[in-house]
């Protein structure tokens, strides 16, 4: 331990200031701090601090997303091992799932990392952890037949537009791994949307749960349809099915949910009110089902939550404490809404099979709005009890 | 009494509280007045090194209000006027010569103080000096002399870390106490509230009669003039009220009644680099050397006041005017590896991100250091901090207004009723290491500025 640490205080003289590397100093300084906490000590009241900070919070979100990484490198490799009509087998599975995932992945942090360490650079400040989590992100929300090329093209624009030009971490309007998908969502729609492109094996073609269901038209019953087509709410719960590399394991968002709720790094407000906005405007759905209907309405409330990307966004994306609200009430309001558009957008919008991206995204727009709503009425009750207080005076 | 449960705060117990015994201490060799303390004044020196003072001789005046002025705590010769940045006045040091002269003022008797006008009053506090020892809100500075307030609150309660047991330090003076409140209640038309500990047992508390005696339940900060203040009588624009401390309402019945400015002061001693933990009794402006005799261990910082809100006077410097307490907390800065993924069996957080936080173990005392533990980053978990606050406030909204210079907004969140040491566990618990009160405060200090225009 002090052989390293000698070795990175050697290290630094390159990186101080009137050296040639100087301008590379938070490279530097973000090395140092990934292997050593910073040894500042605090300058004036409160002379404690607490233990916590920003790179073990992003961490601990890292961690959360550990077992979708791992559902989804495994799934990836037994699609592709269904569809040529092999063997199944848990190494075979992890081996072919590696082989698609880790590419997207280290593509991801390296175009992701790039721009974090330039702007960094450029604008005199410290890296920040951020980049750690939109990069797993990104990975995790593409198809895994994705060109390596459009990962970097989509994460690039995901981190300069989506964060960096707003300021960095902290000051983005929008959840940074979402601007990516949708940027490439719709600049190239034929690899991010219909039947091709969620087994990674040549001209196979398998169509999502959700993509099954909006074929369906009216009438007929969903449930039998998802079964025709291979689908049951448990293998859909596992993360049996073809679609994103994480989005898959409902199981595994459930691991990583538990995670960061017990470490209470994301808001459980957020996500309880997307889990019932979800289920409240299904169910409602459900009861208008029938013949003349759309087939979607027969499908039961809670199926909802297994299916698409539902659960992998609730979870991970809009609980972003940056591009959600940041009030209380206004968290509910924003999970509400979150979880009601998902099923308006699935079941009535024939353009878009999936709505969660684009539900999140367009509720984080509306999130400042939120609040605003929020504060005003905090206001209107403080003036309210303050005039209380001087009519006694008076 | 009334009880008010404060729920949201956090106590943070630190090991070193100071045992509940009173020492008398000699008398120091130095006492200095920092005009840093007093905050509002202008204060310029009416004496020059080398003069001769007694106790209660006038130190200091403010330059806008002559009345107002800052006395020395002690007779003696002015030994320097030291100055800081910009030629600012730092320090005005007496060397005490041990006798303790004091100037002598008209006293009156206790049955009299009723017929005496609250401005009689008022001007009698001015000439002794003991007017400072009253502040005021909204923006915590010295009271104007020349308004009166809606109310009146006394502080004897303090829930900061270590902070001293105000009900103890009182026993023994509970006369002086009674008599300071009678006082009190002359200046102003409304309510005197005596803000304490619901576990108050003193006679000085329990017997108060006339005023509005109210304990204040739960963990910190309980025990913040804000928050009595918020509870009991908030502030709106145009409105004021005055605040003083328990100790410092007997130093005004002294002055009153015996007709002297007696600058006794009890401190506590604290933290966990202190050799000796006691309640000091000694005087106004006494240097920390005092408080902690002897050959001191290293790597310590001095903090005059508590570890929260206090200010690092340093071993060579003095205890600020209104602090009733000194801690004494182990540097920190130590470089640990991989800090952001160890378990943290010993890591004391608010968060729930350490082993150490399962299960919350409440009652042990935590070792804490002057480390940051992490870097400065922008603010990322803004639902943070509401938790920490006792005050209705939206604390990110608040702290985002001043950062944009709307005052407008900032007013209307409340930012009147706020002082920079409320915000003190927010910068505490925040992760990207952000310091919410020092926010508060350029932004009080922006509003009043503005105010003043």
């Amino acid at each position: 331990m002090t052989f390293l640490a000698r070795k990175l205080q050697s290290l630094g003289r390159h990186f101080s200031a009137g050296s040639p590397l100087a301008k590379f100093y938070p490279v530097y300084e973000a090395l140092d701090t990934f292997f050593f906490t910073p040894g500042t000590r605090t300058p004036q009241a409160p002379f404690i601090r607490d233990s916590l900070d920003l790179k073990r919070v992003m961490t601990f979100v890292v961690i959360s997303l550990l077992p979708c990484l791992a559902a989804g490198v495994y799934n990836t490799g037994y699609q592709v091992l269904l569809a040529r009509g092999e063997d199944i087998r848990f190494l075979a599975c992890v081996g072919q799932g590696l082989l698609k995932v880790l590419p997207i992945m280290l593509v991801a942090y390296a175009a992701g990392g790039f721009w974090e360490v330039l702007f960094a650079v450029v604008r005199k400040h410290e890296i920040s952890e951020g980049f750690l989590v939109t990069g797993l992100l990104c990975t995790l929300i593409m198809p895994p037949t994705v060109p390596l090329w459009q990962v970097a093209a989509g994460v690039s624009f995901g981190v300069v537009i989506g964060k960096e030009i707003f300021g960095g971490t902290g000051y983005n309007v929008f959840n940074p791994a979402l601007v990516s998908r949708a940027f490439l969502f719709f600049s190239y729609p034929a690899r991010f949307s219909g039947d091709r492109v969620w087994v990674a094996v040549d001209g196979v073609s398998r169509a999502t749960p959700l993509a099954v269901l909006s074929a369906a038209g009216h009438g007929g019953q969903a449930v039998s349809a998802l079964r025709e087509a291979g689908y049951s709410f448990s293998n859909m719960f596992w993360g049996f099915i073809p679609g994103c590399i994480g989005e898959t394991s409902k199981f595994a968002c459930l691991l990583g949910l538990v995670f960061l709720l017990v470490t209470g790094v994301a808001s459980w407000r957020i996500v309880a009110g997307c889990g019932l906005g979800l289920l409240v405007t299904s169910s409602f759905l459900f009861l208008l089902r029938g013949p003349e209907a759309l087939a979607f309405f027969s499908l039961p409330p809670h199926w909802h939550l297994v299916m698409g990307g539902f659960a992998f966004g609730a979870v991970f994306m809009a609980t972003d404490p940056v591009s959600s609200c940041a009030t209380n009430p206004g968290r509910w309001v924003f999970g509400l809404m979150t979880g009601a558009l998902v099923v308006l957008i699935r079941v009535f919008n024939p353009a878009y099979p999936e709505g969660v991206m684009l539900a999140i995204l367009f509720m984080n727009a509306f999130a400042p709005l939120i609040d605003h709503c929020v504060v005003g009425r905090h206001i209107k009750k403080r003036s309210a009890r303050l005039k209380v207080f001087q009519g006694k005076a008076g | 009494m009334n009880i008010i449960r404060i729920h949201k705060g956090r106590d943070i117990r630190l090991p070193g509280s100071a045992e509940r015994k009173k020492v008398s201490l000699a008398l120091p060799s130095t006492v200095a007045v920092q005009p840093f303390d007093f905050y509002g004044l202008r204060l310029r020196p009416v004496v020059k090194a080398g003069d001769s003072v007694k106790v209660g001789s006038p130190l200091l005046e403010h330059k806008d209000d002559r009345r107002v002025k800052i006395v020395s705590p002690a007779s003696g010769t002015v030994a320097g006027i030291m100055r800081g940045e910009k030629r600012s006045l730092s320090a005005v040091t007496v060397l005490c010569d041990g006798k303790q002269d004091a100037l002598s003022f008209p006293k009156i008797s206790a049955a009299e103080i009723k017929n005496f006008s609250p401005d009689s009053l008022v001007e009698r506090m001015l000439v002794a000096g003991v007017w400072p020892c009253l502040r005021q809100r909204p923006f915590s500075k010295i009271a104007d002399p020349g308004r009166r307030p809606k109310a009146i609150f006394v502080q004897a309660h303090m829930t900061d870390p270590l902070s001293p047991d105000l009900d103890f330090v009182l026993e023994g003076r509970e006369a002086r106490f009674h008599q300071g409140l009678e006082i009190l209640k002359r200046l102003t038309p409304g309510n005197v509230f005596v803000c304490c500990s619901p576990a108050a047992r003193s006679r000085a508390i329990r017997e108060a009669k006339g005023v509005s005696v109210v304990g204040f339940a739960g963990p910190h900060p309980a025990g913040n003039i804000s928050t009595f203040i918020h509870h009991l009588d908030p502030v709106g624009k145009g409105d004021l009220v005055w605040y003083i401390g328990a100790e410092d309402v007997c130093r005004v019945a002294d002055l009153i009644l015996e007709g002297r400015f007696i600058p006794r002061r009890t401190i506590a001693v604290t933290g966990e680099g202190a050799p000796a933990r006691f309640y000091g009794e000694t005087i106004l402006g006494a240097p920390l050397r005092h408080l902690f005799p002897g050959p001191q261990p290293a790597g310590l910082r001095y903090i005059s006041g508590s570890v929260l809100r206090g200010t690092d006077a340093g071993l060579d410097g003095y205890v600020c005017f209104y602090d009733q307490q000194v801690t004494a907390l182990p540097q920190g800065g130590n470089r640990e590896f991989l800090g952001w993924i160890r378990p943290g069996g010993n890591k004391y957080s608010f968060s729930r991100t350490f082993f150490s936080s399962f299960p919350r173990r409440a009652a042990a005392p935590v070792s804490l250091d002057t480390g940051m533990h992490g870097s400065r980053r922008a603010i990322v978990l803004p639902h943070l901090y509401d938790d920490y606050v006792a005050l209705d406030v939206l604390t990110y909204f608040l702290v985002r207004a001043i950062t944009a210079g709307d005052m407008e907004e900032a007013l209307r969140l409340g930012l009147l009723e706020c002082a920079q040491e409320d915000f003190a566990l927010c910068s505490f618990a925040c992760a990207s290491k952000f310091d919410v009160g020092r926010v508060i405060q350029q932004g009080l200090t922006r509003l009043e500025k503005e105010g003043e225009e």
